[in-house]
């Protein structure tokens, strides 16, 4: 019987306390019968037993042998020799992430000997030092804590141990000691600086230790019928009802993220390794179903056989977040109060900000183009110095800031534009960064003299398209009524909010306090103060979820503001679920 | 650097600031900003308006002139020098970082990150913390050089734990002592004593 280590899918889902985040959601997909590639993990009583003792508890390193043994068996693979050499990643996982834990480490097992077995079995030499690289990069910084810059990609593993030693480091020869050292290293992260500072601030026991995972690699370059991707279980950018994803063939996953490659969509998957595609799509509606909501899939297939290496809910571009949730609840996998909680009222923000009208841009004259580094539309006068932006803008007049580059001198003038531009630079710099935090539409990079040239212009700058434009083009909203995703929250929005919310300008029948006409109107904190007594209320605060809690607590029954859906969903997710209606108007009257 | 130049340089820095907030930066105590800032109002070398001070073109040519003889001793220090080049690589780092925070890749499209995905915030936060790690060391090395350098250190780990509280707007806010705000004006102050340029 196993005292400090468990494989995964082997048995009854463990406790995740026991296991940790990260290997629970392994055997989570195991349980659902899904393919991931096999791995055991060292528990957190281990973790614990090692802080007690100071040193891995006795059989541990037994047990983590057999674990290894395990999975070569399982994998029909060797560790630490050829001619098929297994690998492993070593990840840290405590059961609630924090931070200052270990980083993953990939490719161990990787040797001298592994690298040459690897080199004849891929018929890549290339990649097989690439892989041996990288793990002295991972090693080096993760496991030594070295400072060491990086290893000479043309070098050779003996170029690189030079290296080291100059330094006074080294990576033991064996790859059982290097394991045993990574799992040290994941133990002791437990008591790094800033892991034990968060568990004190959260009050989180010291000693509920986090676990380590140890897992096969699968490699999506073994052939012709191997490769790796990512899937969607539905369409992130538009919400569509449609697996979405890129397949590479014949590649590992970070040929993917370097975009050495360009991946092709999911579907050139039927062609090479069509039951692997069946799979997947099998997969990715049981996950989706499982966890009821939309997953970001990442797999690998070998030689045929897929393998999940991670799902987890996925990210979303704002239109698709209202799709997801309006279409999950008529599908009845969702009810309405976690529809509610999955859209954002600044995702509708965004989604209702103004976009420049069908055909304008088509027929303007485009001044200049760059790159697209904060989306929006900012219409206004160019002024190329940051004191005279600050000084128009105070006397009302709508400011494009065009400056060569920006430094913090800028920010004050970069706070007051309706958009932000320059000359060089690209999505990193200081302008793309400071008006991203500013939520100022920006474009980078636009060339020598681009920008500045065109100081007392009027233009409009689209930062989603990253052109400069003419003149003052057309901007509007998408109608928050018409659309029919809206339209369909909105009527989910007004069931769930405690109270009315009338467009801006509405005649509320009551008497209206205007938030943004009273000091301190924009903090939430003011609000029981500053609202006590009112029915009705406008701007300030109210754009916030605490604000809008804040006036709901205070008694106000009715909200204006444009549009109207992100106050809507505000109210709805700030407040109590209010069934009946008539009670509020009922404690309104009296 | 006396009250008066530092100061100055604080205020410099800030661009547009209370006496507070160049204090914070600087080391100095709030009273002595206060008092060389209301002198040097009074002398016309900076303007107030409410709260806060603001730099005159003239004393702006003034300060900078200065820092060849202010900052001699950490210019011809070569160790300073070459702790900047090693600030140079890990500031690429942080840009990128920051970049990455701010936007998210949603099917092969850049979107500004709207922070519904803690997973996703916690990785960077994470990768933050990592390298917050290795700038420490690089900022004892240039506090060897200039003590009131420490300053940042501190500011920069205030920041840091508010990130990894929860309080996300520590990261790059531009509007707070963010992380990223800090590492700014830090930034900005080895630019000024080393007497080097930034690059884009």
């Amino acid at each position: 019987m196993s005292k400090w280590v468990l494989k995964l899918g082997t048995g009854p889902l463990p406790d995740r306390n026991l296991i940790g985040g990260k290997a629970w959601s392994i055997a989570r997909m195991a349980d659902l019968d899904l393919p991931v590639p096999p791995s055991f993990v060292i528990t957190t009583r281990a973790c614990a037993a090692y802080q007690a003792k100071g040193d891995f508890p006795a059989g541990l390193e037994d047990e983590i042998a057999e674990g290894i043994t395990w999975l070569e068996a399982k994998t029909g693979r060797t560790f630490g020799r050829g001619p098929s050499p297994l690998l492993v990643s070593v990840r840290s996982g405590a059961p609630i992430s924090m931070p200052g834990m270990m980083d993953t480490i990939l490719n161990m097992g990787i040797c001298g000997a592994t690298e040459a077995a690897l080199a004849a079995e891929t018929g890549d030499a290339a990649f097989a030092r690439d892989t041996h690289r990288r793990f002295y990069d991972l090693y080096t910084h993760i496991v030594l804590k070295s400072d060491i810059d990086g290893f000479d990609p043309a070098g050779s593993p003996e170029d690189w141990d030079a290296a080291l030693a100059a330094g006074g480091d080294m990576i033991p020869a064996d790859p059982v000691a290097r394991l045993h050292a990574s799992v040290r290293a994941v133990f002791e992260s437990w008591n790094s600086r800033r892991a034990r500072r968060y568990r004190q601030h959260h009050a989180i026991p010291d000693d509920l230790g986090t676990a380590v995972t140890v897992q096969a690699m699968v490699f999506g370059n073994l052939s012709d019928i191997s490769g790796t991707g990512v899937m969607f279980s539905r369409n992130p950018v538009t919400g569509d009802r449609k697996p979405y994803g890129e397949y590479l063939a014949r590649a590992q996953g970070e040929d993917v993220v370097s975009g050495r490659f360009t991946p092709r969509p999911l579907e050139a998957m039927r062609e090479t390794v069509p039951l692997a595609n069946d799979a997947l799509l099998i997969a990715a509606e049981r996950l989706e179903k499982a966890d009821g909501d939309v997953q970001d899939i990442e797999f690998t297939v070998q030689n045929g056989q897929l393998y999940l290496l991670q799902s987890r809910s996925a990210k979303r571009a704002p239109a698709a977040a209202v799709r997801f949730a309006v279409d999950m609840v008529s599908e009845g996998m969702i009810d309405e109060t976690t529809a509610l909680d999955r859209v954002t009222p600044d995702q509708l923000r965004s989604l209702l900000a103004p976009r420049l009208a069908p055909g304008e841009a088509d027929r303007a004259e485009c001044l200049a183009s760059g790159e697209a580094a904060c989306p929006g539309i900012g219409i206004g006068t160019v002024v190329t110095d940051t004191d005279e932006a600050e000084r128009l803008a105070a006397s009302g007049v709508d400011v494009i800031l065009a400056r060569a580059t920006t430094s913090p001198e800028d920010l004050h003038g970069m706070i007051v534009a309706k958009a932000v531009i320059t000359e060089h630079g690209g999505s990193t710099s200081h302008a793309a960064v400071v008006s991203r935090a500013l939520g100022v539409p920006c474009i980078t990079g636009c060339g020598e003299g681009a920008v500045t040239r065109l100081n007392g212009r009027t233009v409009t700058v689209d930062g989603s398209a990253g052109r400069i434009y003419a003149g003052a083009l057309r901007a509007e909203s998408p109608n928050e009524e018409t659309d029919g995703h809206l339209a369909a929250l909105r009527a989910m929005a007004e069931t769930h909010a405690a109270v009315r919310v009338l467009p801006a300008g509405s005649d509320a029948g009551v008497p209206v306090v205007d938030l943004n006409t009273i000091a301190g109107g924009e903090d939430p904190a003011n609000l029981p103060t500053l609202l006590a007594g009112a029915q009705a209320a406008t701007g300030g605060a109210l754009a916030t979820d605490a604000g809008m809690a804040a006036a709901i607590a205070a008694g106000v029954r009715t909200v204006l503001g444009s549009p109207v859906l992100p106050l809507l969903l505000s109210a709805a997710r700030a407040g109590k679920p209010v069934a009946d209606r008539e009670t509020i108007a009922v404690s309104a009257s009296t | 650097m006396k009250d008066m130049q530092l100061a100055l340089h604080g205020l410099a820095i800030k661009k547009h600031a209370d006496a507070a907030a160049v204090a914070e930066i600087t080391g100095l105590a709030p009273a002595a900003v206060q008092a060389a800032l209301d002198e040097a109002t009074a002398s016309g070398r900076t303007v107030k308006a409410g709260d806060k001070y603001m730099l005159q073109p003239a004393a702006q040519i003034a300060l900078k002139t200065g820092y060849s003889r202010d900052f001699a001793a950490q210019r011809a220090d070569a160790a300073m020098q070459a702790t900047y080049d090693d600030f140079e690589k890990i500031n690429e780092q942080l840009k990128q970082l920051i970049t990455d925070w701010q936007t998210m890749t949603v099917g092969g499209q850049k979107l500004p990150n709207d922070h519904t995905d803690p997973n996703y915030d916690d990785k960077i936060i994470d990768r933050l913390g990592r390298l917050h790690d290795r700038a420490e060391g690089i900022l004892d090395r240039f506090t060897a050089g200039l003590s009131r350098l420490a300053v940042y250190k501190r500011l920069l780990a205030t920041a840091l734990e508010r990130a990894e509280d929860g309080q996300t707007e520590w990261v790059s806010d531009a509007r707070c002592m963010s992380y990223h705000t800090v590492w700014f004006e830090l930034h900005e102050d080895l630019i000024r004593i080393l007497n080097r340029t930034r690059i884009e």
